[in-house]
């Protein structure tokens, strides 16, 4: 590099020009035209194309910076939207946690089957009850079958209140079988000394829509035979 | 054997849920007899949902701790952050609250019965409970036998 005595450098305006140019490529980000240009105008070696050679590392840096950023930035928008996607499935799921813990099932015409599994607490106990009674209501049901064969233990007062729950179901007209008493429960209600009066209780659920179907066949059969009477009478 | 523990934030319904269940799981490792496994389970619904229906929010942290004679303890401990029981005695009688009797016609607002600590109480070997800043701690202790 010439080193002259002289502090002033001569610059063609052309060069600064490009320079110029560069810086404004630069500033939108157009990294790859910013060093063409610079690249370009470095056929003179002076003080000038060392501040240009200067200059174009520094581009060349800051570009590959950006890209990175670029990249992580990208990355990271990806996992935020995995993120909310599975807060999304979270929330779902934790619905239907809360509908599946009070199922109600209409099995046949005016018959509610309302299966319980898992484990019954006091509000969970609340809850069906609430809600069978309604659905009792909304649906005209004739006959409801609690199913707890999935369930082996319960607190007394709890298992109290579910057999209270039982004899409402009676109060709205409708008929209450409990099914699937298993031997834990069993001891339960009679240490507690709950009165099962008037609340059937069968083996299984199978028992209790069968229990339904003989009944009701009954009954149509002595329909018919009443309307076959009154027919002969007339006759 | 080191003392190994668990905790579940409690927010809402569903979270008493995912906790009562994954308690069961837990007592069950530990050797813990089914149907006690379920009632500890039970006692971890009642506490939870006492959490989500009269605190702000909280957190049941399960502690299983082999060192407690004859063959170690499972501990449930309850935090929350909310106003304090007035009088735990009375929160322990079926159908009262910390004041007093419950209206039977309100029953069905409150999402209740008014047994939950009842049914704590009875279930667990014991029941403690102590004020903590801002909040407070019920903790119900299972013997493994």
């Amino acid at each position: 590099m010439a080193q002259s005595e002289d502090p002033h450098v001569i610059v063609t305006s052309d060069r600064l020009q490009s320079v110029i140019e560069a810086l404004s490529y630069a500033s939108v980000d157009e990294f790859d035209s910013c060093l063409d240009l610079l690249q370009r105008s470095g056929e003179i070696k002076d003080e000038f194309s060392e501040l240009e050679t200067a200059f174009s590392i520094f581009v060349r840096e800051l570009g590959e910076a950006k890209s990175e950023l670029n990249r992580t930035l990208a990355q990271q928008e990806s996992i935020n939207r995995e993120l909310e996607a599975k807060l999304e499935t979270i929330e779902v799921q934790q619905a239907a946690i809360r509908e599946l813990s009070t199922p109600i099932i209409e099995v046949w015409a005016g018959v509610l089957c309302l299966p319980v599994v898992g484990i019954v607490d006091s509000q969970r106990s609340a809850e069906m009850t609430e809600t069978l009674l309604e659905t009792i209501v909304a649906k005209q049901a004739r006959m409801a079958i609690v199913d707890i064969t999935g369930i082996d233990v319960m607190d007394t007062k709890t298992a109290d209140h579910f057999i209270k729950m039982a004899r409402a179901v009676r109060l709205l007209g409708a008929e209450c079988i409990v099914s699937g008493i298993n031997p834990g429960i069993a001891q339960t209600l009679t240490h507690i000394g709950v009165d099962l009066t008037g609340i059937r209780t069968l083996r299984s659920l199978r028992d209790a829509l069968q229990l339904y179907l003989r009944e009701t066949e009954q009954l149509v059969v002595h329909q018919h035979s009443q309307l076959a009477r009154k027919l002969t009478a007339e006759a | 054997m080191p003392v190994e523990t668990r905790a579940f934030a409690i927010q809402g319904r569903s979270d008493a849920i995912v906790a009562a269940s994954q308690a069961r799981r837990f007592a069950l490792r530990f050797g813990m007899a089914t149907r006690r496994a379920t009632e500890l389970a039970i006692v971890v619904s009642e506490l939870a949902s006492n959490i989500v229906k009269h605190g702000i929010r909280g957190e049941i942290r399960l502690a299983h701790d082999p060192e407690v004679p004859p063959r170690g303890e499972i501990t449930i401990e309850a935090h929350d952050v909310g106003p304090p029981i007035r009088d735990l005695q009375m929160a322990m009688i079926d159908g009262y609250d910390d004041v007093g009797p419950i209206d039977p016609a309100l029953l069905l607002r409150r999402r209740g019965i008014g047994a939950g600590l009842g049914a704590v109480a009875r279930l667990a070997d014991r029941l403690e409970y102590r004020k903590e800043e801002g909040g407070k701690v019920l903790t119900a202790r299972f013997l493994l036998r």
